[in-house]
């Protein structure tokens, strides 16, 4: 009872400082705009959040904001379920997993954006070949963290299980996927901040269309609260995403407290 | 003439520690006769709890013939209920989940709500009651082996394989285990194999107790405890009788206390 209203009271302190913290950045930032830099190099906050209305009002931030979306959901979730599948079954046949982890290992050292200009001669210049690479990228990230859980699992568990009975396919659903489940929740997470790095990345070496892409013709165009105000997007984008997965994350593995 | 439930003939047992051949169990001999109660007493390090694992099929023997009921023991043996030394609940799920799972098995398939009462009862009876939502990582050692022992319990296996099943127990837990321990065996006609160092524990609870070597493990010797199953754990301590077995094997052991705590 006493602890709870200092503990509100020390949250708010947090939070007006880091209130403080982001206004003292913005402050600086419009000062320097103009005077230390060039405002054609470095543009000033309210330029580029007049951007952003701007954007908003056309319709052209929605219209990018959407294929940024789709390549990312389409390709983290292509690579998520083939790398988790993968993982899991190299993680249960260490035969397969020594016969193909020595090409695995040489594809997996390789950049994979080095790949890109291949998916875009294979799939177009339009959202498949993003969608590929992404795919690409997150399966790798998920296929060693998944493998890697389930050699982790402590065999005693699945022996104490089999003495009562159970069979294997027993064994895999109540030992076997809730150990290796932390194993594959930091993979995702891992892979999310992968995944959004290579959709822009990708986007704006070459792409039409895309927050990268909105990035990248900024740039060229010389429109620097143009590319400040695509950045700002991908940025509020990310947080979004972290923070989605940490609740989900959290609420699912509340043993581990 | 009967049958034994479990005999190990010549067995031995080699284990391979990165490279070095460590020799665990040396040519042993060993017999249980159904509804016999046999405690393994030795040094940490001498074997006992390999001889556990090669009855419970977890382990095949370098040589010699590990048998159940008549048959060789190949793979998991499923008539045995096994509490190890280690600690094998499933850290995900509650204390009560953990202690039904057994009964949600295809082999068994309890309803729900038969399985919740058992699952009480058995808590209740162990002395977990009020923790079925808690999460084996919030619970003492002790508490975790009492949630152990009721997971295993709960299915009723004819055969119990116990490696010191009450070592972090606190002394008058502990007594009154042992009590309900002894009740059970005459109840469900149990088998059990028991491992522990302690020999005042082993008098207590065995019809037989052998007393093993330092590593390699070897049967050092075997002596029959006349209390029968109808003895009583808390005061068979203070019986003359009590004293000279302990005093007897107490020499047996003593010899290989100290030259087996490297492990």
């Amino acid at each position: 009872m006493t602890t709870a209203p200092s503990r509100d009271r020390s949250g708010l302190l947090i939070l007006a400082g880091q209130v403080l913290v982001i206004l003292l950045v913005l402050a600086a930032w419009y000062f320097a705009s103009g005077t230390l830099v060039k405002k054609f190099i470095l543009s000033d906050p309210i330029s580029v959040a007049q951007t952003i209305a701007a954007w908003i009002r056309d319709g052209s931030l929605w219209q990018h904001l959407v294929v940024t979306l789709q390549t990312l959901l389409f390709g983290y979730g292509i690579g998520a379920v083939c790398g988790i599948a993968a993982g899991l079954a190299f993680g249960v046949f260490p035969r397969v997993d020594s016969v193909v982890s020595p090409y695995i290992v040489a594809i997996y050292a390789l950049p994979k954006i080095a790949l890109l200009p291949l998916f875009v001669i294979l799939l177009g210049i339009g959202i498949a070949s993003k969608v590929a690479l992404v795919a690409v990228v997150v399966f790798f990230i998920l296929l060693f963290s998944t493998r890697d859980g389930v050699r982790d699992v402590d065999a005693d568990l699945g022996a104490v299980l089999r003495l009562m009975g159970a069979g294997q396919m027993e064994i895999n659903r109540k030992v076997l996927i809730p150990a290796t489940l932390p194993w594959v929740y930091t993979g995702l997470r891992v892979a999310t901040g992968y995944a959004l790095t290579t959709t822009v990345v990708g986007e704006a070496l070459s792409s039409n269309r895309g927050l990268g892409f909105l990035i990248e013709s900024s740039s060229v165009r010389f429109d620097s609260a143009g590319v400040f105000a695509a950045i700002v997007v991908v940025v509020a984008l990310s947080f979004l995403i972290t923070g989605v997965l940490g609740r989900f994350e959290a609420a699912s593995s509340r043993w581990r407290s | 003439m009967t049958r034994n439930v479990i005999e190990l003939e010549h067995v031995s047992k080699e284990f391979d520690a990165r490279g070095v051949k460590v020799l665990a169990l040396d040519t042993i001999d060993l017999a249980v006769a159904p509804e016999e109660f046999v405690a393994l007493v030795g040094p940490s390090g001498c074997g006992k709890s390999t001889v556990l694992n090669l009855v419970a099929g977890l382990l095949p023997p370098t040589s010699g013939a590990v048998r159940y009921d008549g048959a060789p023991v190949q793979g998991a043996n499923r008539r045995v209920g096994y509490m190890t030394q280690k600690d094998t609940l499933l850290p995900w799920r509650t204390v009560e989940d953990n202690i039904g799972i057994a009964l949600e098995l295809k082999c068994r398939a309890v309803p729900a709500r038969e399985r919740r009462e058992r699952v009480q009862a058995m808590m209740d009876f162990v002395g977990l009651t009020g923790f079925a939502r808690h999460y084996p990582g919030e619970l003492s050692g002790g508490m975790r082996k009492r949630a152990a022992l009721a997971r295993m319990l709960i299915y009723e296996p004819e055969t119990f394989l116990l490696d010191e099943p009450f070592g972090a127990l606190d002394a008058q837990l502990k007594l009154i285990m042992h009590q309900e321990l002894l009740r059970m065996t005459r109840a469900r006609r149990l088998t059990v194999v028991f491992v522990t160092h302690d020999l005042a524990e082993a008098i207590t609870l065995a019809d037989r107790v052998a007393v093993f070597t330092a590593r390699p493990g070897k049967i050092r010797a075997v002596r029959q405890i006349p209390f029968g199953r109808e003895r009583d754990a808390v005061h068979l301590r203070f019986l003359p009788e009590f004293g000279a077995l302990h005093e007897e094997l107490w020499d047996e052991l003593k010899d290989e206390v100290g030259k087996g705590t490297e492990t």
